[in-house]
């Protein structure tokens, strides 16, 4: 079977914000809500580092990361469990997705989502242009939307827009079922961790954080599985490179 | 009609105070028929609701009446149950309050959905999983079950008054005898129910790990308390009120024996279960025996001292004293307080799950309701939550349509047969009766001579 699933490089991620750009256009997403989000660790406003500036000759004490932050597609998801109407449901391949024909705008499943990754549209949507942009209808006012993980892409055997979008290739997206895929040898090869992991939600995305990861390098939109798989893998080499054995 | 007024309907006919009451609620229920249609049309942005509080008023309240519902059918159902005839003078109104409550409660989710046409999912796609269809099922059950029980409990009366809605029930002693032992079994049934219904709607929280404080085991326990504190206290309101305006009887009695029985509910929801829900986490977060106490004792918002206050040392000092718990006006008062409370309560609740957010670096989370043009800010780190007019009067509305169903069931059910001394009240009560008697001329008879132990109410 087959069951979908993100690695997020934090190490790779420039904090650039293509890819959230991308899921708002790619998705047709109001501009009042943003499905993709990348968060700064450190400081209080977004873009800005906690601690101190070096002074004096001495080390100084600035960090900063981004993180970001999405739908998880969760194993156990919470707001699959709380949706009334089965608006919410796990889809075969692992994609947690909203049926916007069931969804009576309840928002139970919001209070359920430990990651705020739920947007309701308490307005009529607005985009510019007006008429919508990206590949995906709009949906109403009055239903709950997230992340997709671009369905409608990865049933054309295309990764999800934020994976295309990024530069720093920060974003890995795979068949977690499928032990030679890219995004399980990177987890399997990587220290990630898979956010609030003490909910027992266990997401399918997974972030690396620690050592670097060799990014994949990409010849078009091709998913892995297509006959490109070979670019994809922990060593960034365009074979196999033994990595299997 | 003499048999209408012997069979213990309460307001024989609406006299101008009546009406003029009918006229306030009906214009309450049609500004919040205004106020739900220009949500309708404009959706839910016009509340006070956004992506980070995405649940408001409406939810706070429907968790409130909840637990109003239980106080009457608790009492009118307990004594049944083991076969006394104490409380039943209070009966029919508990049941009638219990059932305006719920009434109350299950309106209030239709405003909070955005596609409220689709409520209908919850029959033709249910996911059993979902503690919300848990509580849905059971909302349904527990008013229909209270429509029931309260015909139940008049229809003999409703059939000796010669009513259309004794529904071809005669008034025989065989049928009384009968009608007394169904209300066991009823009573049997209607305890258990109470008490699912106030666990799963605790449950609609406690099951969540996402919201902080919610993913409780006590949360189930503290709803069932807090039902048993409110209810009661709204019986005990609805019951002097309704003394006060209609030929209801309270019995004198009643007062300090109720009023005590609600100081040991507030003591024990109050005092014990939230000490024992608050102990663990202060004692586990601080290190000094005086950070500890004061972790334990101090709350941090507004809510939590209305909540403890207001609905908890308030009315434990008030009915704590037994001479002043014989006084009406007190009781009356402490009741409110601790309704006041409970209100504040579940908004406490509600605050806790949403002001943080479990991640919540800069910046955010999108509102979905702050996009004013290019440059507005759309983002929020932290839950914050006011509600609107139009919030207020789609609830007040709702409110007021239970208040509708109480005055109507009073007007035609006969809520308290036998409750009156007949002879000496009668006279009284003709009086009474009559549409043009000022309020407080009202209240200067009946009540008086009914039974003498009133001293203290004057
Ligand atoms: S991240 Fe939230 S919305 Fe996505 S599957 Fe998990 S609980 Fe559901
Ligand atoms: S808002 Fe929609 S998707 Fe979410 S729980 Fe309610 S019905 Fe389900």
């Amino acid at each position: 079977m087959t069951n979908y699933g993100m690695v997020i490089d934090l190490e790779r991620c420039i904090g650039c914000h293509a890819c959230a750009v991308s899921c708002s256009q790619e998705n047709n997403v109001s501009l009042d809500q943003q499905w993709n989000r990348i968060l700064t660790e450190g400081g209080d406003s977004m873009d800005t580092p906690e601690g101190k500036y070096p002074e004096d000759g001495r080390d100084g004490t600035l960090s900063m990361n981004h993180l970001p932050m999405a739908c998880q597609h969760c194993e156990n998801a919470p707001c699959v469990k709380v949706c009334p109407v089965n608006a919410t449901y796990k889809r075969d391949d692992g994609i947690v997705a909203i049926d916007y024909d069931k969804c009576m705008g309840c928002r139970y499943c919001m209070s359920a989502c430990p990651y705020n990754a739920r947007v309701f549209n308490y307005d009529e949507p607005e985009t510019l242009p007006a008429e919508g942009t990206g590949n995906v209808e709009q949906r109403e006012q009055g239903v709950v939307e997230k992340c997709t993980f671009c369905s409608h892409r990865v049933e054309e055997d295309l990764d999800p827009a934020c994976t295309v979008a990024c530069p720093a290739d920060a974003r890995i997206f795979g068949d977690l079922d499928d032990e030679e895929s890219t995004v399980s040898r990177y987890i399997n090869k990587y220290e990630t961790d898979q956010l609030l992991e003490e909910l027992e939600t266990d997401p399918n995305t997974y972030y690396v954080r620690g050592d670097m990861t060799p990014g994949r390098k990409r010849h078009g939109n091709e998913l892995e599985g297509t006959e490109k798989k070979e670019v994809g893998n922990p060593d960034g080499v365009a074979t196999d490179g033994g990595e299997s054995e | 009609m003499s048999t209408r007024r012997d069979s213990g309907v309460v307001v024989p006919q609406f006299g101008t105070r009546g009406k003029a009451w009918l006229a306030l609620l009906g214009i309450v229920i049609v500004a919040g028929l205004a106020a739900w249609g220009y949500q309708l049309s404009r959706g839910l942005a016009v509340t006070g609701m956004d992506n980070v509080f995405s649940w408001g008023l409406y939810i706070m309240l429907f968790v409130f009446f909840i637990g109003l519902s239980a106080g009457g059918l608790i009492i009118s159902s307990a004594p049944k149950f083991f076969h006394s005839k104490r409380y039943d003078s209070l009966a029919a109104l508990g049941v009638l309050v219990s059932l305006g409550c719920i009434v109350v409660a299950g309106l209030l989710i239709l405003p909070d959905l955005g596609k409220p046409s689709r409520v209908t999912g919850f029959l033709t796609s249910p996911d059993f999983r979902s503690p919300m269809v848990w509580d849905f099922g059971i909302v349904l059950l527990y008013g229909l079950f209270n429509v029931g029980y309260l015909w139940l409990l008049t229809r003999r009366d409703l059939a000796k008054m010669g009513s259309q809605l004794a529904f071809g029930v005669e008034d025989t002693p065989a049928g009384r005898e009968r009608d007394r032992k169904l209300a066991f079994w009823a009573a049997a049934v209607a305890m258990p129910l109470a008490i699912a219904l106030h666990s799963v709607t605790g449950w609609i929280f406690a099951t969540q790990i996402g919201r902080g404080d919610w993913f409780n085991p006590l949360v189930a326990p503290m709803f069932i308390m807090k039902a048993l504190v409110s209810g009661l206290a709204l019986l005990l309101v609805t019951a002097i009120v309704v003394d006060r305006v209609t030929r209801f009887r309270m019995p004198r009695e009643l007062v300090p024996e109720l009023g005590k029985v609600l100081g040991i509910f507030v003591a024990v929801h109050i005092v014990y279960l939230v000490a024992a829900e608050r102990l663990p986490h202060a004692w586990a977060a601080n290190f000094e025996f005086w950070s500890i106490t004061s972790a334990f004792l101090v709350g941090d918002t507004v809510h939590f001292w209305l909540w403890t206050v207001v609905g908890g040392a308030v009315p434990i000092a008030l009915l704590a004293v037994p001479s002043w718990r014989r006084k009406v006006g007190v009781v009356f008062a402490a009741s409110v307080a601790a309704i006041v409370g409970i209100l504040f309560e579940g908004v406490y609740l509600i605050f806790t799950g949403y002001r943080d957010l479990n991640i919540d670096a800069s910046p955010g989370v999108t509102t979905g309701t702050d996009y004013t043009g290019i440059g507005s800010d759309v983002w929020a780190t932290v839950g914050s939550y006011t509600p609107t007019l139009i919030e207020l009067l789609v609830t007040l509305g709702i409110v007021a349509v239970g208040a509708m169903i109480v005055t109507l069931g009073l007007r035609f059910l006969p809520v308290q047969p036998g409750g009156r001394k007949p002879s000496a009240v009668e006279a009284g009560e003709t009086e009474k009766s009559d549409a043009e008697t000022p309020p407080d001329a009202a209240v200067a008879d009946g009540g008086y001579v009914v039974d003498g132990t009133d001293g203290d109410r004057r």
